[in-house]
């Protein structure tokens, strides 16, 4: 209790008052000096550095929700939809932050400003008319003020994301754009497709596969998982591990593709486009559905799809 | 200038240069010090007692200053009781406030294009910008407890009584308006936190019955917070409340020095008030006594808040806000978990069954025609206020005396633990222990939450870059990467709080399956750029399906998690 008025009634004396005022004084000034310090080593950038590296990570998830689909994940660009991002010739190659090697691409087109304001400039407006028939796309124009989905810091963020491969730009592997002007040269396609294929691809379609399946040019289903590539896919499945500890018999692509229209519920695919595959949902039933000789052209055809 | 030229001759001729420069330099003087010569101060600062007529009291008459403050003090009011210098320090952090609110405003541009990024500008550019900025935050939360506490006090105290009742009036408006000021503030960063704190703020106001779709447009100037919103949020904040405080200060202050503070209850006879009739013997002056004592309460509070934002204190800033995504978890500014933990009501009264908590749901929507959300949000929590400001109008009782005031005192301590309470239940995980009030979603999805909040940081960004090891890693209690040590504590802690959600059921009844297993992924995306993925892989308690849970984070070498 005496503790407790000795509290309440408390009033400090002069001296006292003079003492802890001044040392709070030099703890508020010297709060203020340290500060100021601080910002002075903020002219050698460390807290730029800071924002910047946010700024960068909101670029990369802008990147992998907008861009990746056709430029990449890795940046490295994808055939016919989108060129690399992440190449010597597009970002030419910075060391600590100087610009070591010019960017090609810059140079090619004629472009007057540096190769953020470019990205910037494409990412916004999008390109009105296709630079090349190599791209089966148009550019989309992202920018809010023209009625795409950014905002003018979230393309400053993704610009920062690209840029900061620079300093590590990838050397081969990538699809670039062509120079300006360029004649077009089609890769050769995979080779058409044998009567027996065709009749294996309207058999797809006339079952519904379409629905749940998609393959490039043909079915944009997506509950299943992507037969775009099933020939090299199956060659992969029937090795790995998990399929052998499955029920799953086959060794050869043809009787995994067989396997699986014919008993889908021996063993379930891994990944579907909107996660892990469920069980049950690929009918069961096909067996006795489709006749023997459909199914036949039909797996003639998806092992062909590479 | 000729005419003052030659009458300061003529005073040299007749009185001699040293005594001229004497008089005029005593005159300037006290012409600064309104009414203090420099005799009289060296006085004050050697502590020597008032001559007789004490012109220390000048000033108070003469100056602006310190005609808002009492000449004297009676001595019972001069101990840290009763007064706790509350009332004090709640003018220095409205002052602290106004101050850093200046020099923020240089900077900052109230459009939804800009604010943003005058926010990093300020954080990263502006000398001191991040310093005044956090000053600023923290001034801003510290004010509102001051400012309550003070409120509580002059409560206990009792006040508020005859003839105070008007000062507490005034002072509840402070308190309105220092709540609105923290709120409006709350927009201007214009990042996620921001943004859907208000957006949720302000549709309370848009469930209203009848006027609440107007308040709502006249808030956001348009059906969402965009612009307008923030103009508006804008103006509130630097013009009108400022100006309201300001008023109302003034007047809170005027009464004060008209009624002087209170003395402690005991020591004046019941329904009598002495404040103003102070025996000479039992004065103490204001200066130097009380200014000097006041001088240091107020170094020592500007000290701490200096040193805290020197060091340990960083105002948030989340990323830009987005009325496409809302984040897990949005919650409006701690003081005001009261309000929504009002909404939930009646699901966080303790111990009843949830069946009736939502058949008084269904009454209150189907037969009185209001749903329980405007009830509670709209109706009540304005009422708190009303409540407050009619206290001494309605309290009849004219004794001050702890002794006679038990009812009262009662009724002020419920009213403060029903605060308390309803505070906690306002926030999303709920009261502790009993769980009252949780909202959260699937057990995956909180740990999710935990580790790698939507906004803000999780343990799991907060793991070194470097010892981000590149890899993929199953969750285990002995997880054992080379040369990443914290990287293997939070997966142990990942592990314990999978363990805890599988055998404790969260307060919806939910566990995380027996078979849940996790990941952590980590990729390097880019040179000093990794992602950082976690994968749960769970038996949902409600569908019996397989289920997967991920959510991923980019982390950057340089950026502080
Ligand atoms: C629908 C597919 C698609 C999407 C989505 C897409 N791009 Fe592109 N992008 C392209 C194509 C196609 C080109 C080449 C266009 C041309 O040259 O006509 C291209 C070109 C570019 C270029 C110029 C490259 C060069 O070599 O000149 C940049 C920069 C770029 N995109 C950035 C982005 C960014 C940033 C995003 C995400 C916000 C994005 N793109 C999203 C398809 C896409
Ligand atoms: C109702 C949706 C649905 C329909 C219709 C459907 N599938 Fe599937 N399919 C799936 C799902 C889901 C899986 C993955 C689960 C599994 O492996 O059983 C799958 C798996 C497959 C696989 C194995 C893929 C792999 O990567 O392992 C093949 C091959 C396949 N389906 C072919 C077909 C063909 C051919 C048809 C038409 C005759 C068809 N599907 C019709 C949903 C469907
Ligand atoms: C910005 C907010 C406020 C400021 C700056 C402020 C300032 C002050 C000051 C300096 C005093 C002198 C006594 C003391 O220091 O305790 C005082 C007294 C008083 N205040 Fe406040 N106040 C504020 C808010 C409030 C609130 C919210 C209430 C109550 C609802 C309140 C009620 C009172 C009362 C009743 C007194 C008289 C106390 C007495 O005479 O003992 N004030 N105020």
């Amino acid at each position: 209790m005496s503790i407790i008025k000795k509290i309440v009634t408390f009033k400090p004396g002069f001296n006292l008052r003079v003492i802890v005022g001044l040392i709070s004084v030099v703890g508020f000034l010297s709060a203020c000096a340290i500060v100021g310090l601080g910002d002075l080593s903020k002219a050698l950038g460390a807290q730029d550095a800071k924002y910047t590296a946010r700024s960068i990570e909101a670029g990369a998830k802008v990147y992998f929700e907008q861009c990746a689909r056709c430029h990449g994940a890795d940046g490295k660009g994808i055939d016919s939809q989108g060129p690399a991002l992440n190449s010597i010739a597009f970002l030419g190659k910075t060391d600590a932050g100087r610009e070591v090697q010019k960017s090609q691409r810059i140079l090619d087109i004629g472009w007057v400003g540096n190769l953020d304001s470019y990205i910037r400039a494409v990412t916004t407006s999008g390109i009105p008319l296709k630079s090349s028939n190599q791209w089966e796309v148009i550019h989309p124009a992202f920018g809010q003020a023209v009625g795409g989905n950014l905002r003018d810091d979230q393309i400053t963020d993704v610009s920062r994301f690209i840029l900061n491969w620079a300093q590590n730009p990838a050397t081969s592997g990538t699809i670039d754009s062509p120079k300006p002007g360029a004649a077009f040269v089609p890769k050769p396609t995979s080779a058409p497709l044998t009567p027996e294929q065709e009749a294996g691809k309207a058999v797809f379609l006339k079952n519904g596969c379409n629905a749940c399946h998609a393959i490039k040019g043909v079915a944009q289903g997506n509950i299943g998982p992507n037969l775009s590539a099933i020939g090299t896919d199956a060659a992969a499945i029937i090795t790995a591990a998990d399929y052998k500890a499955s029920q799953g018999k086959a060794t050869t692509v043809e009787e995994f593709i067989n396997e699986s229209i014919t008993a889908p519920g021996v063993y379930i695919a891994a990944k579907c486009p909107t996660g892990a595959c469920p069980a049950n949902v690929m009918p069961p039933n096909f067996k006795t559905t489709i006749p023997d000789a459909d199914i036949k052209s039909l797996v003639a055809y998806l092992v062909s799809l590479k | 200038m000729a005419i003052i030229g030659k009458r300061l001759v003529n005073q040299v001729k007749t009185t001699g240069l040293k005594a001229t420069v004497a008089q005029r330099a005593d005159e300037t003087f006290q012409r600064l010090t309104t009414g203090l010569s420099w005799d009289d101060v060296r006085g004050i600062l050697r502590g020597d007692p008032p001559p007789k007529p004490n012109p220390r009291v000048k000033p108070h008459t003469e100056g602006f200053w310190f005609h808002i403050r009492p000449t004297f003090y009676h001595e019972a009011t001069t101990t840290l009781y009763p007064t706790f210098r509350l009332g004090l320090l709640s003018a220095l952090f409205f002052a602290i406030e106004i101050i850093t609110g200046i020099y923020l405003m240089i900077f900052y541009t109230p459009s939804p294009e800009r604010a943003y990024s005058s926010m990093i500008d300020i954080i990263t550019n502006v000398p001191f910008g991040m310093f005044v900025r956090d000053l600023h935050r923290l001034g801003a939360e510290v004010m509102v407890v001051v400012v309550t506490l003070h409120m509580l006090r002059t409560f206990i105290t009792g006040s508020y009584k005859k003839p105070r009742q008007f000062t507490w009036f005034t002072g509840v408006v402070l308190l309105i308006m220092t709540l609105g000021l923290s709120f409006s503030g709350y927009l201007l960063p214009w990042d996620q936190l921001a943004f859907w704190a208000v957006t949720i703020g302000t549709s309370m106001a848009d469930a209203a019955p009848g006027v609440g779709p107007t308040v709502n447009l006249l808030l956001r100037g348009a059906p969402d917070i965009g612009a307008g919103g923030l103009l508006r949020f804008y103006l509130l904040h630097v013009v009108l409340l400022p100006f309201i405080g300001i008023v109302f200060l003034a007047v809170h202050y005027y009464k004060v020095v008209r009624w002087g503070i209170s003395l402690p209850p005991e020591m004046e006879a019941v329904g009598e008030d002495s404040a103003r009739k102070v025996s000479p013997d039992k004065r103490v002056n204001f200066l130097p006594d009380i200014a000097t004592n006041e001088i240091m309460y107020i170094a020592i509070a500007m000290a701490i808040l200096a040193i805290s934002c020197a060091t340990w204190y960083r105002a948030p800033l989340e990323t830009h806000s987005n009325p496409l995504v809302t984040p897990n978890h949005t919650v409006a500014p701690w003081y005001f978990y009261w309000l929504q933990g009002l909404l939930k009501i009646p699901h966080i009264i303790p111990f009843l069954p949830a069946d009736i908590a939502n058949g008084i749901d269904k009454f209150f929507a189907n037969v009185i025609g209001i749903t329980p959300k405007v009830l509670w949000g709209i109706i009540v929590g304005p009422l708190v206020f009303v409540a407050l400001a009619v206290v001494p109008y309605v309290d009849p009782n004219p004794s001050r005396r702890y002794g006679q005031r038990k009812i009262m005192l009662t009724i002020g301590g419920l009213f403060t633990a029903l605060i308390l309470y309803l505070s906690l239940a306002g926030i999303p995980t709920g009261v502790p222990i009993t769980g009252f009030g949780f909202v959260g979603g699937a057990p995956s999805a909180e740990i999710g939450q935990e580790f790698m909040p939507d906004e803000g940081d999780g343990n799991l960004m907060r793991i070194p870059f470097d010892q981000m090891v590149v890899g993929d890693y199953q969750v285990t209690a002995d997880a054992n990467v080379a040369n990443a040590p914290e990287l293997n504590a939070i997966i142990k802690e990942l592990y314990y709080d999978m363990q805890r959600r599988m055998n404790t059921a969260d307060p919806n009844g939910r566990k995380l399956s027996a078979d849940t297993v996790a990941q952590v992924k980590i990729a390097e995306i880019q040179p000093d750029l990794k992602q950082i993925t976690l994968v749960i892989n769970y038996t949902d308690d409600q569908t019996s399906a397989a289920q997967e849970f991920s959510k991923f984070k980019f982390i950057h070498r340089d950026s502080e998690h």
